[in-house]
């Protein structure tokens, strides 16, 4: 009897140590999205992507933040911070300069994107956080191929 | 809309003097701390908008709430959707005046304190703030410093019971804006 009561509350304890850490790792400390690997929601001109948040801030905003975007445009510049590298899609030449679509870039794929001249045409894709009023700002960037 | 607006009430009011000179940013910092004895929160958001204004003294934020990077994507989630939701309020600003912006001397290196007062709205409600920092005037460039306490509950903001114990009541917010002059 001793030694059934030892078996069903190991085994107890077992499931609920396993479970404890299934729930630790995996909804405690899950891991952020990979967004270098997401499938974008929607895949669309960077111009017209600025565009739309221009003209309709609200309604945009409820269509694309939170989603992974891919933007196709020419890429207007680089710029680089202490800690961030910012593709620049620019469009309008607003108060503030250049506004348009920035791509922050993920900081170990940077520099696929510091390699490519102003000019180019080239697709990121990232997670779109919002219409700042001066520009649409994507996150966890990288340069598709 | 709104603060677009302020944006460029902000640089057209000082068309008509030919010193008004205005700085900006893009890529502003803020970082916001909960200390509780259960755990530490901190997020960082690194895209924010700042103008100010030299003769006037006018100051603007504007905050994409979901641009804030937590190290947990749990907590990442719970702030956008439970605590900011941020798909019904996508961003928070500031708009006020640095009260003493006669002081600061932009043509000479130095730092100078500075008194900041305005408006601070953060899901949807709007309340009045005052509060001190600094300013480095360095070879043309200006880097704002300020660090405050706010209160979530004057925001509307609700921590459930079962996490009370987890997030501070009041949190930190650490500004840092690194400003540069508008080119003309």
């Amino acid at each position: 009897m001793k030694k059934k009561l030892f078996v069903i509350g190991g085994s107890l304890a077992g499931i609920g140590l396993i479970a404890g850490l299934i729930v630790y790792f995996f909804v405690f400390n899950k891991p952020h999205r990979n967004y270098a690997e997401a499938t974008p929601d929607f895949d669309l001109k960077a111009a017209a992507l600025f565009e739309e948040f221009r003209t309709n801030p609200q309604l945009s905003s409820v269509k694309y933040n939170g989603k992974v975007l891919s933007v196709t445009g020419e890429l207007n510049a680089v710029e680089q911070t202490d800690s961030l590298t910012i593709a620049v899609f620019g469009f309008e030449e607003g108060m503030f300069g250049s506004e348009g679509v920035r791509c922050t870039m993920i900081p170990e794929l940077a520099g696929e994107v510091v390699k490519v001249a102003p000019g180019t045409i080239i697709s990121l894709k990232g997670l779109c956080t919002g219409y700042n009023d001066t520009d649409v700002i994507l996150e966890h960037c990288s340069l598709e191929k | 809309m709104k603060l677009r607006i302020i944006f460029l009430l902000v640089i057209i009011m000082g068309v008509g003097n030919a010193q008004a000179q205005k700085y900006i940013t893009k890529n502003g910092h803020i970082r916001f701390f909960s200390s509780t004895p259960v755990e530490n929160i901190e997020a960082d958001n690194r895209q924010v908008n700042c103008a100010l204004d030299q003769q006037t003294g006018d100051f603007v934020f504007k905050v994409l709430m979901k641009s804030f990077e937590f190290e947990k994507a749990l907590m990442q989630e719970h702030f956008n959707e439970n605590y900011v939701e941020s798909d019904k309020f996508p961003s928070a600003t500031f708009n006020g005046k640095v009260k003493n912006i006669g002081a600061i001397d932009f043509s000479k290196n130095g730092i100078y304190n500075a008194v900041i007062e305005g408006d601070m709205t953060i899901k949807g409600i709007t309340k009045k703030v005052s509060e001190k920092g600094t300013f480095e005037v360095k070879d043309g460039k200006v880097l704002g410093k300020s660090t405050f306490n706010l209160l979530l509950a004057d925001y509307g903001i609700k921590i459930p019971n079962t996490v009370a114990n987890n997030i501070s009541k009041s949190i930190r917010i650490d500004v840092d804006v690194n400003l540069e002059k508008l080119a003309k």
